[in-house]
């Protein structure tokens, strides 16, 4: 089975800066949830960011394939559009624009771009209320600003609402759980469980195991100083929850 | 002070004008009055220190003149929808600086209005006008602004007076357009609110060529008169905008002022709001939003003189291109004005390189117990933003208009205008934002 994402060799660095990515391999495929840990400055977050096509990180060997495609010669919003999608982890706030206004601009965009017709104002509204209740979110967030004024956790359900609504082939969650208390942590991976499809690959990026209680993974990888230094199935994470990481920093 | 020959062209025009106009002699005197005065003075210049900013060169050069009645090509009821608004008005259309008739309409005005051109009131009620002309409205020093509001005493061939006698309320709002074809249009509006009156009075500029548009506005508030003031800047990148509003304000009236400044190669415009009485308000949200080579300069000055006044100003600017957008801004507390609150600010938009903005705001402050504040800022899109939208699908160059509409819109929004007002705002910001924006 080709897989939908395929990295190999990919390093990356801030330009003129130091290398953060030394050489990641990486499959996911379709269906599959895979979680990346590791220590702080490991390169995790950076990695999200090259595969989302954020400025300011410059690619220096390496290919990304996403389903078969060079994703790195594709410009963010292109990306997006063909189906990546990036849960930040520090959601931007954007005063003035309304979120339901973003949403329907970012949904019709990627409608536009696989050749379906745009929803209008009913069909979109009907499309979100369904969203927000397979997530059981309230409606409140959406009459407001992009993001402004939302709580940590309001922000990060955000994320997971608009994952919801433009249905990703390939889902990045950035350290989705940072900063969640438990009821929020909860909230957000049932969302994100709700979500899973045999269609549909996830990849978190996260710090702490304990995201992994509520979404069990298929695969479990570290990223220690820029490389993938160990992986497993879903039960490596709780022996790494118990050994922690030195060893394997150590072994790469 | 140097004699210029500044006033040449226009003494040549007045002369012209005069010749075939059909007024009363103390009005003529009065004109001739101005025009001398005008000789004096000439036209500002950038060792002024409120002009020092602005390029009258585009104007100065090879100053239009007025047309004579009947030139220029009148606008079509087409051509004026797109700046009308969507309800039911009364409508006075100025082309050139005249009267249109036919273009204009309205349903029956309530008891206590009078709304009519300047030259329709000289004839049929000269007494609203009495005084009007003479001296100036408004205090603070005389400045540069002076120049403009002169040659318009002299050569203005018509405008709009609005009274309303105390506690009438004109719900319908009053829409005056300004078209201008290549020549220059010196038009007036006087709105006299009596005590407790209230008013809504929407003046949108259009047209162009390489024409000029030169208005003088004079307000005055009664007690508790309420006055909204929609104005929407929009004439052709080749004319040029000068505009003197000056306002008086008496116990507890309030001035609403919302403008969006887009059109025009060269524009300025000066307001003068004096809160005479105790408990006035003066509220100006404005933006203006500039490309190409376009210049705009909106300068405003609030002269606190009675009790508890307040005065908030919030000015958006945006700038692409090579444009350059000035806001001088000065709010003066006269000794005793205790308990004034006033605020200003001016946010900028840089979306070149090129563009450049200057913003001024100034306090000077002779009371006691005040509460002042004023700031500016120049910023460029955020980064963060433009990636977020990006990171889901949306272009580039959407997302940058989308980013800029939401700088924009929120001097409408936070205008208080009502619906018809704010969404004939919006309209206007989303034509510029998809013919402008670069």
């Amino acid at each position: 089975m080709s897989k939908l994402l395929e990295i190999r060799g990919l390093r990356a660095r801030i330009p003129g800066g130091r290398e953060v990515l030394k050489g990641i391999d990486l499959d996911v495929g379709a269906g599959e949830v895979h979680a990346i840990m590791g220590p702080n400055g490991a390169g995790k977050s950076t990695l999200s960011s090259v595969l989302a096509g954020k400025p300011g990180y410059e690619v220096t060997a390496g290919t990304v394939l996403y389903r078969g495609r060079d994703l790195l010669a594709m410009p963010a919003d292109e990306r997006a559009r063909e189906g990546v999608f990036l849960a930040f982890q520090y959601p931007v706030e954007i005063p003035g624009v309304n979120n339901m206004y973003f949403l329907r601009a970012a949904l019709n965009a990627g409608r536009r771009q696989r050749g379906q017709a745009e929803l209008d104002a009913q069909q979109f509204l009907k499309a979100v209320r369904e969203r927000l209740k397979l997530l059981d979110i309230g409606d409140d967030l959406l009459r407001r600003a992009v993001n402004v004024g939302f709580s940590g956790g309001e922000k990060k359900r955000n994320e997971i609402f608009q994952m919801a609504m433009l249905e990703p082939a390939l889902a990045i969650l950035d350290e989705t759980d940072s900063g969640l208390d438990i009821d929020a942590l909860r909230a957000v991976s049932d969302g994100v469980n709700r979500l899973r499809d045999p269609a549909r690959a996830i990849v978190m990026i996260t710090h702490y195991q304990r995201l992994l209680d509520y979404i069990v993974p298929d695969r479990v990888h570290v990223l220690a100083d820029g490389r993938i230094v160990a992986s497993g199935d879903k039960t490596f994470a709780t022996e790494l929850e118990r050994t922690g990481y030195a060893h394997l920093g150590d072994a790469a | 002070m140097l004699m210029t020959d500044d006033s040449a062209p226009f003494r040549a025009a007045f002369d012209r004008l005069r010749a075939t106009a059909d007024e009363p002699v103390w009005l003529t005197t009065h004109r001739g009055r101005a025009m001398d005065r005008f000789a004096l003075m000439g036209f500002p210049t950038r060792r002024q220190e409120a002009w020092r900013f602005t390029d009258l060169e585009p104007l100065t050069a090879a100053p239009p003149l007025p047309a004579a009645a009947g030139d220029g090509d009148l606008p079509t009821p087409a051509s004026l929808a797109p700046w009308l608004l969507p309800v039911a008005t009364h409508r006075l259309v100025l082309v050139n600086g005249r009267f249109a008739p036919a273009l204009s309409a309205g349903p029956v005005l309530p008891a206590g209005v009078w709304l009519a051109s300047v030259a329709e009131t000289l004839r049929q009620r000269p007494d609203l006008l009495d005084g009007a002309f003479r001296g100036r409205a408004g205090g603070g020093a005389e400045g540069g602004e002076e120049a403009f509001a002169t040659l318009n005493a002299a050569l203005f061939t018509d405008g709009v007076v609005l009274v309303l006698e105390p506690g009438t309320v004109l719900e319908t709002p009053v829409e005056i357009i300004h078209h201008i074809t290549s020549a220059a249009a010196h038009a007036r509006l006087h709105i006299v609110l009596g005590a407790g009156a209230r008013a809504t009075v929407v003046e949108t500029a259009t047209g162009g060529g390489a024409g000029w548009a030169n208005t003088v506005g004079v307000v005055t508030l009664d007690a508790g008169a309420v006055l909204t003031h929609l104005h929407i800047q929009a004439e052709d990148r080749a004319a040029c905008h000068t505009a003197v509003m000056r306002a008086v304000l008496a116990d507890r009236a309030r001035y609403e002022a919302c403008a969006l400044i887009t059109g025009g190669r060269l524009s300025r415009r000066d307001v003068a709001v004096t809160l005479a009485g105790d408990a006035a308000e003066f509220r100006l949200h404005c933006a203006y939003l500039l490309d190409g080579g376009q210049e705009a300069t909106l300068s405003v000055r609030a002269d606190h003189l009675g009790l508890g006044c307040r005065t908030e100003e919030v000015v958006k600017g945006v700038l692409a291109g090579a444009s350059h957008g000035v806001f001088l801004g000065t709010v003066a507390v006269a000794p005793g004005a205790d308990g004034t609150d006033a605020r200003q600010l001016n946010r900028n938009l840089l979306l070149s390189p090129q563009a450049r903005v200057d913003t001024k705001p100034e306090l000077q402050i002779l009371a006691d117990d005040v509460k002042c504040s004023h700031g500016a800022t120049v910023g460029s899109l955020d980064e963060a933003s433009l990636f977020y939208l990006q990171a889901r699908g949306i272009d580039p160059e959407t997302a940058r208009r989308m980013l800029v509409e939401a700088f924009a819109v929120d001097a409408i929004d936070a205008a208080g205008l009502s619906e018809p007002l704010a969404d004939l705002a919006r309209r206007h910001l989303r034509r510029w934002l998809d013919g402008g924006a670069s």
